[in-house]
């Protein structure tokens, strides 16, 4: 007995002599923006929580012979050479309250509409494990989005990760806003991630949500473009944490990225900061893992929850064939390519029908939706086709099947309009389309009546006489 | 195992280990005492320390921590235990079932020799029309399959996975380098789905993993591939999907073991790294290793310095073209850069072989034509080409095709085409048989009944 109190008072003395008495600490020696690097704490483990004299906290990013490298997320006060440092014996985590529904929050447990601290916080892993391919099922429930183009003929399931891609100012962050208000008694959990915006964007979007009554099921996290961007770097990582945490739970959760351009960016900053050569772009080599870890996290789990991901990039003059973009198009599952062009003729949402894709397709659609939606996508993208070679074509020289598809075209192109925040349900998408049934057989049967005579298309054209065009121009 | 050194210093992936022992080997896998989480690849050492790549996280690890040799190298089962399996990069399955092993094989092998290689062999259609008239494929050739990013490359690998099968009859592997994990479960399901799976194996290291992870599918999925065509004498198919993605695993362990990259951030033994691995997925005697390999174009630029080194190892490539997928055709091919050695009057015959190039020249008019069209309208074009452009949109709609595993998307049922058939219908529409057809009817058809 008596031994065994000596041993511990022996160790305790000990572990004095060594530093190792409940926290380990030592000294800044470099201070280089938002990473320092210290001397003296030997005993520390990778990603460990770090405490610099109360003035700023981080985590351990590198352990090398002789000092480690902290990367700091939140500095209050100005570091100096000398400051004493805590390891805390860790691992760093993040804090999320269970009281965030219908609140502006940060990554560190505060309220930021309110500007105060949630009392009751769990903690959250930056960053989880993988899901395993064999944790993860078929993404195959419908996810609807209250928008035509969309649910119709780019369909979302739930656990896929859709890419909204385009310019400044073409609609992006509104489609995923749309897609979080038409949530809405869906049980769906929404999580609306700003990465380095600026406030007025954030406080903004939170009184759109708030107006349409998306607030009591959806979560803005934010980090803005005045931080420090490690922790803009983080958010993301830390907003998936939380998603998972209520996939785990069985639910299903709607993520949105915005943007991930600006992410990467930020990352590009941080690599250079740190020296690490950089690649393309000089973006850093690991530019690709950075988001493909991210959004693999999106996925239908086995358990029944599943994470739904609308990742929005920006791209400059309409190129979606820059690097970061390229990157995140091959991670994710599918892209919304919204157009500059279709936005400023007032075909709102501006989707690009061409480009976008959906990899999953009729697969996540009931099979009523996927009926017309696979008709209509066929139909919408031959006229548009069409319509770049005939464009100077007179209408009234075309054979009858192209004057209709150029006809049911304009139609179609028309009945996609769709204003913001104007959900529609499947019923109504299906019934503005159902005239594509309807015609379709009465064209074909007409066809068949008259021997294929105005199917042939060669024929009618060779009869066109130039001053027939310009004819019908003066008559406009 | 006795201990061998202790750990020095941790940066992301990057570990440092002080050696007590003079028996670590480059190439030998190390783990830490008492925790199999942390097991690591050395790369380089000195009399006194090793550099280290971690295999999984590094999070949490510590200065100090006392290392053991956990093997030489890394070992995937060598047998027809591999079938019907589904595999991490490192050959531990995944699919939550045991394997009671025969025997395992390291997966760092020697290449072909000259004198082993065999390079006669046959013709193999793949039923796939605008693939056997533009760039048929031979037992043993490496196919790259190019296209930027959504454009349907992985479709049309699970098509040809699909029809190849079907007819050849041997077993096939497929190593998913950095795809998608969603794509992953979704070929194994659709595999156990169809009966085939007990007929392949499965390598993964996915996009979610860690670049060493990435770098290291493969030589698994490749070893595995050797054991049927070494040991069952097969002709074997191999997929990979992506070879891209191996480079871009290698960039990122270059850049974190601070090694001096070349432009764009590739490592400088990329060419090296690769020879490594083509010159091992070669025909010998025993049997042949027929590969296609997905190439994805980083920024959509051809010219990549990696997307090159790849292609000098390719014996044909299949282009898929963003602009053909912008039109609804799929398989979205750009029929203009897809080409196969075996394009040649020797192989394919006089017929094939003049059909390719009619249809090639109909389709340059026609690209032609389209931008007259643009400024002056249709109606300005001579009768002449005027036959020449509804002929080449008819034969553009012709080469696309219902596929079996995209019969979820179209509702349209796959269809397998007889090479026989493509040529007698582009024959007939290249010489006016179906002028008064309209031509969406060419749109998603196999033959031409």
């Amino acid at each position: 007995m008596d031994k065994g109190i000596d041993s511990n008072v022996d160790k305790v003395i000990s572990n004095i002599y060594t530093n190792e008495n409940v926290y380990a600490t030592g000294r800044v020696t470099r201070v280089n923006k938002y990473n320092i690097e210290v001397s003296g704490l030997n005993d520390v483990s990778f990603y460990e929580a770090i405490d610099v004299n109360h003035k700023a906290s981080g985590y351990v990013m590198g352990i090398y012979a002789n000092k480690i490298i902290v990367s700091l997320v939140e500095i209050n006060e100005e570091i100096v050479p000398g400051d004493i440092v805590y390891a805390l014996k860790k691992e760093f985590k993040c804090l999320f309250s269970p009281d965030s529904m219908g609140k502006v929050i940060d990554i560190f447990g505060h309220d930021l509409i309110a500007g105060k601290s949630f009392e009751k916080t769990v903690e959250v892993p930056l960053e989880n494990p993988t899901i395993p391919i064999m944790d993860r099922t078929a993404v195959t429930r419908e996810f609807l989005t209250g928008i035509i183009g969309i649910d119709l003929m780019y369909p979302i399931g739930k656990g896929q990760r859709q890419l909204i891609i385009g310019d400044k100012k073409t609609g992006k962050t509104q489609i995923a806003l749309d897609a979080i208000v038409n949530q809405k008694d869906k049980k769906m959990i929404c999580i609306y991630v700003a990465i380095g915006k600026t406030k007025k964007e954030v406080k903004d979007i939170y009184f759109e949500l708030t107006k349409r009554g998306a607030a009591s099921y959806t979560i803005v996290i934010a980090s803005f473009n005045d931080e420090l961007p490690t922790r803009t770097y983080l958010t993301p990582y830390v907003a998936t944490s939380i998603a998972e945490i209520f996939m785990m739970q069985k639910y299903d959760v709607l993520v949105v990225f915005d943007d991930l351009k600006k992410h990467a960016d930020v990352y590009r900053e941080i690599s250079l900061t740190s020296k690490k050569t950089p690649g393309r772009d000089a973006y850093p080599s690991d530019i690709f893992y950075t988001h493909s870890r991210l959004l693999e996290k999106g996925a239908q789990h086995i358990g029944g929850g599943s994470i739904t991901m609308l990742p929005i990039v920006e791209t400059k003059s309409g190129d979606i064939t820059d690097y970061i973009s390229t990157n995140i198009i091959s991670i994710c599952d599918g892209q919304l390519v919204l157009s500059a062009k279709s936005f400023a003729r007032g075909e709102k949402p501006a989707i690009n029908y061409g480009l976008s894709v959906s990899r999953l397709g009729g697969n996540v659609q009931t099979p009523d939706m996927k009926k017309v939606g696979s008709k209509l996508r066929r139909e919408l993208l031959s006229y548009l086709e069409v319509r770049s070679v005939y464009e100077l074509a007179n209408i009234d020289e075309m054979s009858k099947e192209l004057q209709k598809k150029m006809r049911d075209g304009k139609v179609m192109v028309n009945k996609l309009k769709q204003y913001k925040f104007s959900p529609r349900t499947k019923e109504e998408m299906k019934a503005e389309f159902a005239f594509l049934f309807e015609e379709s057989t009465d064209l074909e049967k007409k066809i068949n009546d008259s021997d294929g005579t105005h199917s042939s298309s060669d024929g009618n054209y060779q009869e066109k006489d130039h001053s027939n065009t310009s004819l019908n121009i003066e008559k406009n | 195992m006795q201990m061998v050194g202790k750990i020095i210093s941790i940066f992301d992936i990057s570990i440092e280990v002080v050696l007590s022992s003079d028996n670590v080997k480059v190439g030998d896998i190390l783990e830490v005492v008492d925790d199999p989480n942390y097991r690591f690849e050395v790369v380089e050492i000195s009399n006194t320390s090793a550099t280290c790549i971690s295999l999984g996280s590094t999070r949490g690890l510590k200065k100090g921590l006392d290392v053991k040799i956990l093997s030489h190298g890394i070992h995937v089962e060598y047998s027809d235990k591999i079938l019907g399996r589904i595999f991490n990069s490192y050959g531990i399955p995944i699919d939550k079932r045991k394997i009671e092993s025969v025997k395992t094989r390291r997966t760092d092998h020697p290449t072909t020799t000259l004198q082993e290689l065999n390079i006669e062999s046959q013709i193999l259609w793949t039923g796939i029309k605008v693939i056997d008239f533009f760039a048929p494929l031979q037992k043993g050739f490496k196919m790259g399959l190019l296209g930027g990013a959504g454009v349907g490359k992985t479709v049309l690998i699970k098509e040809i996975i699909h029809n190849v099968y079907t007819s050849l009859n041997s077993n096939a592997i497929f190593t998913g380098i950095g795809e998608r994990s969603r794509e992953g479960q979704e070929l194994y399901s659709e595999m156990k789905k169809s009966n085939l799976l007990d007929k392949m194996a499965m390598v993964y290291g996915q996009m979610g993993d860690n670049p060493v992870s990435r770098s290291k599918a493969v030589y698994s999925g490749l070893t595995m591939a050797e054991y049927l065509r070494d040991e069952k004498k097969q002709d074997v198919l191999l997929f990979i999907d992506n070879i891209y993605r191996f480079i871009q695993a290698k960039a990122e362990i270059a850049t974190e073991l601070k090694q001096i990259l070349i432009g764009n951030g590739y490592p400088s033994d990329m060419a090296s790294e690769m020879s490594k691995i083509e010159e091992r997925i070669n025909s010998n005697q025993n049997g042949s290793i027929t590969s296609v390999q997905a190439i994805y174009i980083p920024a959509d630029d051809l010219t990549d310095e990696s997307v090159q080194t790849i292609m000098s190892y390719m014996d044909g490539q299949i282009v898929l073209d963003r602009k053909v997928a912008e039109l609804g055709i799929y398989p979205a091919i750009d029929v203009f850069n897809s080409t196969s050695k075996l394009v040649d009057v020797e192989k394919i015959g006089e017929r094939h072989f003049s059909l390719v190039e009619s249809v090639l020249k109909t389709l340059t008019r026609y690209n032609e034509l389209e931008e007259i069209i643009t400024v002056l309208g249709i109606e300005e074009l001579s009768e002449e080409d005027k036959l020449i452009f509804y002929r080449a949109r008819k034969l553009r709609n012709y080469f696309s095709q219902p596929m079996f595993v995209a019969e979820a998307y179209t509702g349209i049922p796959g269809e397998f085409v007889k090479i026989d058939d493509v040529l007698n219908d582009v024959e007939a529409i290249l010489n006016g048989k179906y002028d008064d057809i309209d031509e969406s009817k060419f749109l998603f058809i196999g033959k031409v009944s």
